[in-house]
């Protein structure tokens, strides 16, 4: 599966995955029947630069690649997807639009904090009549000096309950459609910036999703991203690097499944043998495993073509739309294999199950998707 | 990684990783640097497969990594092993300590360490779990049974590190990122340390492993009975007889 990848990324996955087998594993059954944010392992993942994992060493990063990036992604995800989504988020919309369009003096002040895991980033862009459809964002930011004065409802902001900086979508032209959003950095804690409930969410439950409502809130203009109406561009840039992201989440859920199916269906006896000696079983396991690693490969592709500074998109929105449909298919069948137990909170899958459903809507619906992939390929 | 049922060693990039033995003397040196200042070099011997157990160990903070890696080295014993190690260190030498784990998780002899220092003439203490500089050397505490031994030394010296000396050390992102991207790793090969395929390997090892085969481990299940009450006395008395509590 992975003899194309270099040792610097079995390296990366190694310690990754003995990080997570001692600190994360443990907790992740807790965190999501909680619902509670775990603080202690982040703090540790920080120290360790899961927080800047693409930044230059120079502003606190661990100039990884992408594929060293995706690898970091899957094996958090195979341990708890509430902290891979945390990771993804913050690492793809969070810190690189800031990397890829802020002001050398922007990078300074926000990206080693950002980095070090001492202040979360999260991505405001869905609003309750804007998702899908981005360029239907009500939130304003009118310019008032060397202010701008902003009013938003978003909501959904995954983070959002921990965030410190925030990306904020807003309208900043409201006569020029979706050339008129522009990004307004909005730090936490400003008047006027309210942080909503938390979403009491089916999946990846330990992370803080909520509402995050700004009224008549300050902004200096000096935390404006890039120009006024460059919103749309470091949107999409952003979501197509956090789209490989979840692509690589959907692929840590699904082999999660698929290795707790393999250790059920050997030790799990029904008429004298273990189920794994049963030809159904046998087939639902051949199945996940070709879907889990065609969807790795999927993630692996576009991660390349990114490192190599070439075009991306449609390899993210594919691996997307895959490894997500897989990851609900494959942790479907890791329910079936486990019969009733599968269904219990006794075992893992059920977690899992519900964890990989979100993959299939958050950072583009799987219909989004297909219209970006059939936009590339039909050339319109 | 000991393979049966040929009895020799085979170690394939697969099977191998730094050995977790290894680690606290890593840690311990890496705390020593932070005090004391100087530089932390990670050695070892074996294929080239295994030169990431030094990335590894770079990552973890180390300055300079060097793998001893030669074919002739292939099947040597712990006296050719350390007669090995020990003309590598002399060459990296100048020197102040050399860190060994106090054992490998492999072939599990522990004598290594001890063999090194005896073929560099330097004191050695096994086990130790803190270290202290002073101004005639250092103090060395080692733990032995319940007590804990003082030792006195003079600079250069050696010693193991107990696995309960250090805390498990994670190789950050950025380790493992400048590991891999600089040039701190260096492979060595037997005429670096000027010695002849005569000394090492099969030809300079005096011990041979005849037979390997599979330990047995016998197992078996003992259902206690009785009321619960009786049960759990029955359970204290067995753990108490076999010296697990109390």
């Amino acid at each position: 599966m992975d003899t194309f990848l270099s040792d610097k990324h079995r390296s990366v996955r190694r310690s990754v995955r003995t990080f997570c087998e001692r600190e994360i594993l443990p907790i992740a059954r807790d965190i999501d029947q909680e619902a509670a944010f775990p603080w202690e392992a982040a703090e540790k993942m920080g120290r360790l630069g899961y927080f800047g994992i693409q930044v230059p060493q120079a502003l606190s990063g661990a100039d990884l690649d992408t594929v060293s990036y995706m690898i970091i992604i899957e094996e958090v995800s195979k341990a708890s997807a509430s902290l891979g989504l945390c990771l993804s988020v913050h690492n793809s919309v969070a810190v690189f639009p800031i990397q890829a369009f802020a002001t050398e003096k922007q990078k300074k002040r926000w990206l080693p904090p950002l980095c070090r895991g001492e202040k979360i980033g999260a991505f405001c862009l869905t609003e309750p009549n804007a998702g899908s459809d981005a360029g239907g964002i009500e939130a304003t930011a009118i310019r008032d000096g060397d202010h701008y004065v902003v009013n938003a409802n978003k909501v959904f902001v995954t983070n959002g309950g921990i965030a410190d900086i925030c990306l904020m979508f807003v309208r900043t032209d409201p006569g020029a459609g979706r050339k008129g959003i522009s990004v307004l950095v909005a730090e936490r804690g400003i008047p006027g910036f309210v942080v909503g409930d938390l979403e009491d969410l089916c999946g990846v439950r330990a992370n803080p999703v909520c509402s995050i409502r700004l009224y008549d809130c300050r902004i200096p203009v000096d935390n404006l991203l890039s120009t006024e109406g460059m919103g749309l561009r470091i949107g999409l840039a952003a979501l197509d690097a956090g789209r490989v992201g979840i692509a690589a989440q959907a692929v840590g859920i699904a082999q999660a499944a698929l290795e707790e199916s393999v250790r059920y269906a050997k030790q799990r006896r029904q008429f004298n043998v273990p189920i794994s000696k049963h030809q159904m079983i046998q087939s639902m396991i051949a199945d996940m495993a070709t879907q889990v690693d065609a969807a790795r490969l999927m993630v692996y592709r576009a991660a390349v073509l990114r490192d190599q500074s070439k075009s991306y998109s449609q390899a993210a929105a594919m691996a997307k739309l895959f490894a997500s449909e897989v990851s609900t298919a494959v942790t479907d069948l890791a329910v079936q294999i486990h019969g009733g137990y599968g269904y219990s909170r006794s075992y893992p899958v059920e977690r899992y199950y519900r964890d990989a459903r979100v993959t299939r809507i958050y950072e583009g619906t799987s219909e989004i998707h297909r219209i970006v992939i059939a936009r590339g390929v039909l050339g319109d | 990684m000991l393979e049966a049922p040929t009895g020799r060693s085979v170690r394939t990039s697969e099977n191998c990783d730094l050995n977790p033995f290894d680690r606290p003397a890593i840690d311990m040196a890496l705390r020593l640097r932070k005090e004391l200042g100087g530089t932390v070099t990670a050695l070892s011997m074996g294929p080239g497969s295994c030169e990431f157990a030094i990335y590894d160990a770079v990552a973890m903070g180390v300055d300079r990594g060097v793998l001893l890696s030669d074919p002739a080295l292939a099947e040597s014993d712990t006296l050719a092993t350390t007669t090995a190690l020990a003309a590598a260190v002399e060459r990296l030498g100048p020197y102040d300590l050399v860190l060994f784990g106090t054992r490998t998780s492999d072939s599990d002899t522990g004598q290594v360490g001890p063999q090194t220092a005896v073929l560099l003439g330097i004191p050695m203490v096994t086990g130790a779990v803190f270290i202290e500089n002073t101004e005639s050397g250092l103090t060395v505490l080692r733990r032995s049974d319940g007590f804990l031994e003082t030792f006195a030394l003079s600079y250069p010296a050696a010693m193991t590190i107990h696995p309960s000396a250090a805390q498990p050390i994670d190789a950050g992102l950025s380790g493992i990122s400048t590991a891999y991207d600089g040039e701190t790793v260096e492979k060595w090969s037997l005429k670096d340390i000027g010695l002849s395929p005569r000394q090492v390997g099969e030809a300079g090892s005096p011990t041979r492993v005849t037979a390997l085969n599979r330990a047995k481990r016998e197992r078996k299940c003992e259902f206690i009975s009785g009321e619960t009450e009786e049960q759990a006395d029955t359970l204290i008395h067995h753990l108490l007889e076999q010296g697990l509590i109390g």
